[in-house]
């Protein structure tokens, strides 16, 4: 059966549908080229081939040959098809009504921090939060994921590293409540434990599907996705001479983004940090780390005392080196 | 395969794995013709297995993915876990009962400030019987620096021995009085003791945890002492060193929440000029700080032990002083009482 053939060839579930409805269309033409038999052309001997030509050329030389009907057929539902996959183009005012209907942002329960970053996490947008150890960069993942729970009634995804999740502690943030209510806040905080990236890369993908049947519905579903921490699943693979580490951990990042931008979801995530320059210090996973979050914003907990500095290393639209204060209560 | 655990029959799930929809999200969008025709099944059927995969990737009926859990079903696991004691109730307290089970806790401090003896003591305490409100575990202690002194070890656990039955409520437990609850040698035959003489032996050492204490489920404690000898010499490449230690950390954690046990790794510390100040710092640096759930600073107070919490996701930052006795780890009798002792 050709329609079996094409599945082994491809990942994702989108172009699973493509192709299979692209093979009930024209059986005949995918059949032959996975046969074997030769298309009347030198242009193309396996359904890759297919694919992956210059599908113009194609065209240009299927009209030249009266025999090659079927061909032509074939390449036509091919360009119908590419019409209907590719992402519209949209202007400034769709953009600009999309953000302000979707893109909501979502208040971590701080308020200092909140009007730092101009309202709190943007959905849409990948916040970083750096710092070294200790800093309250789990104090505030855990703060965001109680407040958007319980005051925004948000679903929540939490990914723990580090078995740092502690559940005592969102209950304690989101206070007396009565039992049902803290029952139903708590149930839209879903944790998963992931000790390494392809993990990781893997629930991603799930929640991507998740959300999209979601969204079809028209169901809320999640809206904060927190990775505490990033860095400790990224530093292991990177830093080797292969080029592999590097490769997942921007595919890792640009994944994040789609998921934020696409289906809109606020992504939190925190990054350790390292020595730079004459005793400074700067968020890890270097320079190709850098592009991939919107926001990002360095903690640095006061010696000795309850009381963290945050500022502003990067922005979307608020000046980099605001800062501010808070503290860690008990 | 998420297909696997729908309510239809072997012959269906087959056709559907072997036309390539594996996961219930492939499913969602697909109308029931179109699926009949693929799997050359009848309509009817086609509906009916679309119904189960609708109903079985609802958001509302299985929220979470393979392997997540809700808050609030963590909420309730985790008042169920005992924690293991460190006989002083002092640092108990401020560690909110004990050293908490499916987490990292990391102990630092300078030479002759008693994290061998902490971690010794706990190895002991893991095996209090569940009878005196313990966790009847064994221990799996890694020496690293050739510290684990078995005669120490036996000292300490006579006196956990003969604290246990002192306290134990015979007559409730029907237990007939003077009879030991368990011996000090019980204690030592449930210590698993492994001796590691390099990073590459810590490093295999760690990856065969797994097995091992599939093996032996009863383990409750690992214990390393010190996570630090080995790295802190024979390195060139820095950036190796990090890479090995965060991923022996990240194997660690997993193996801390599969099993539900305590990992405990002992630090070497340092003193570190920072800001014009003298801190104590623990070693392997910054990036390794992130690496354990909970950390434990160390430190001497005049001539009074401390132990401070530098780290917790749970826990205040606080500091509880205790004492190394010949019997382990207690209570730090203060001056003025030592004084009317006398």
């Amino acid at each position: 059966m050709p329609f079996i053939y094409l599945h082994l060839h491809v990942g994702g579930a989108r172009h699973c549908r493509v192709k299979a409805r692209f093979i009930r269309w024209s059986p005949v033409t995918i059949y032959s080229v996975k046969k074997g038999h030769r298309i009347p052309s030198s242009f193309c001997s396996a359904v890759e081939d297919f694919l992956l030509h210059d599908l113009h050329a194609l065209a240009a030389h299927a009209e030249e040959q009266p025999s090659s009907e079927r061909l032509r057929q074939g390449v036509d539902q091919v360009f119908a098809i590419i019409d209907t996959i590719h992402q519209p183009w949209i202007n400034g005012m769709e953009l600009l009504e999309d953000a302000q209907k979707n893109k909501r942002a979502l208040s971590t329960g701080c308020e200092r921090i909140d009007s730092l970053l101009n309202g709190g996490l943007h959905e849409g947008h990948v916040t970083e939060l750096a710092g070294p150890s200790s800093s309250g960069k789990t104090q505030l993942c855990l703060l965001a994921a109680a407040n958007v729970a319980y005051q925004h009634k948000g679903g929540v995804t939490y990914v723990d590293t580090g078995n740092s999740f502690s559940p005592k502690r969102i209950a304690h943030f989101i206070g007396q409540v009565d039992q049902k209510v803290l029952r139903t806040v708590m149930n839209s905080i879903v944790c998963h434990r992931v000790y390494d990236i392809f993990t990781l890369l893997a629930m991603l993908h799930e929640l991507e599907f998740r959300r999209k049947s979601q969204m079809c519905k028209g169901d809320g579903g999640v809206s904060l996705l927190i990775i505490d921490s990033i860095s400790s699943l990224i530093t292991p693979i990177l830093g080797s001479n292969s080029p592999q580490g590097r490769a997942l951990m921007i595919s890792t990042g640009s994944l994040l983004k789609k998921l934020a931008h696409e289906y809109n979801i606020a992504v939190l995530v925190t990054n350790h940090t390292v020595g730079g320059n004459r005793g400074t210090i700067k968020p890890a996973l270097g320079e190709s780390w850098k592009t991939i979050p919107h926001t990002r914003l360095l903690f640095f907990r006061v010696c000795g005392s309850n009381t963290c500095d945050v500022s502003i290393l990067k922005h979307p639209y608020v000046a980099s080196g605001k800062a501010a204060k808070f503290t860690i209560h008990d | 395969m998420e297909v696997g655990r729908l309510p239809i029959s072997a012959t269906q799930k087959g056709k559907l794995i072997s036309a390539g929809y594996t996961s219930l999200s492939s499913l969602s969008s697909l109308s029931p013709s179109l699926l009949s025709r693929d799997l050359s099944i009848t309509e009817t059927e086609a509906l009916v297995i679309i119904k189960h995969a609708s109903r079985g990737g609802s958001p509302s009926r299985s929220p979470a993915i393979n392997g997540a859990q809700t808050a609030w079903e963590m909420l309730h696991e985790e008042e169920l876990f005992t924690r293991i004691t460190t006989s002083s109730a002092d640092l108990d307290n401020i560690l909110g009962g004990g050293i908490s089970c499916k987490e990292v806790t990391e102990i630092g401090g300078i030479p002759g400030i008693g994290k061998t003896q902490i971690g010794i003591q706990l190895a002991v305490n893991v095996q209090i019987p569940v009878d005196c409100r313990g966790l009847g575990g064994k221990a799996i202690y890694i020496d690293t620096e050739g510290s684990f002194m078995v005669e120490r070890v036996l000292q300490i656990a006579k006196a956990c021995a003969e604290e246990m039955s002192a306290n134990y409520d015979f007559s409730r437990n029907g237990l007939p009085s003077g009879q030991v609850l368990m011996q000090p040698q019980d204690f030592l035959e449930n210590i698993i003791c492994y001796r590691v003489c390099s990073y590459t032996e810590q490093i295999a050492l760690v990856n065969s945890l797994d097995k091992i204490i599939c093996a032996h489920r009863e383990v409750k404690i690992v214990i390393i002492d010190s996570i630090t000898f080995h790295f802190r010499q024979d390195f060139d490449d820095m950036a190796l060193r990090t890479r090995l230690l965060s991923g022996m950390a990240l194997k660690l954690m997993k193996l801390a929440k599969k099993f539900s046990l305590a990992v405990v790794l002992l630090n070497q510390a340092a003193n570190k000029y920072t800001e014009g100040s003298l801190q104590l710092s623990l070693a392997l640096g910054d990036s390794w700080s992130h690496a354990c759930t909970n950390r434990i600073i160390l430190y001497w107070n005049g001539n009074e032990r401390y132990a401070y919490i530098d780290k917790s996701p749970s826990l205040r930052s606080r500091s509880a002083p205790y004492a190394v006795t010949s019997s382990g780890i207690r209570n730090l009798v203060s001056d003025s009482k030592r004084m009317k002792m006398m």
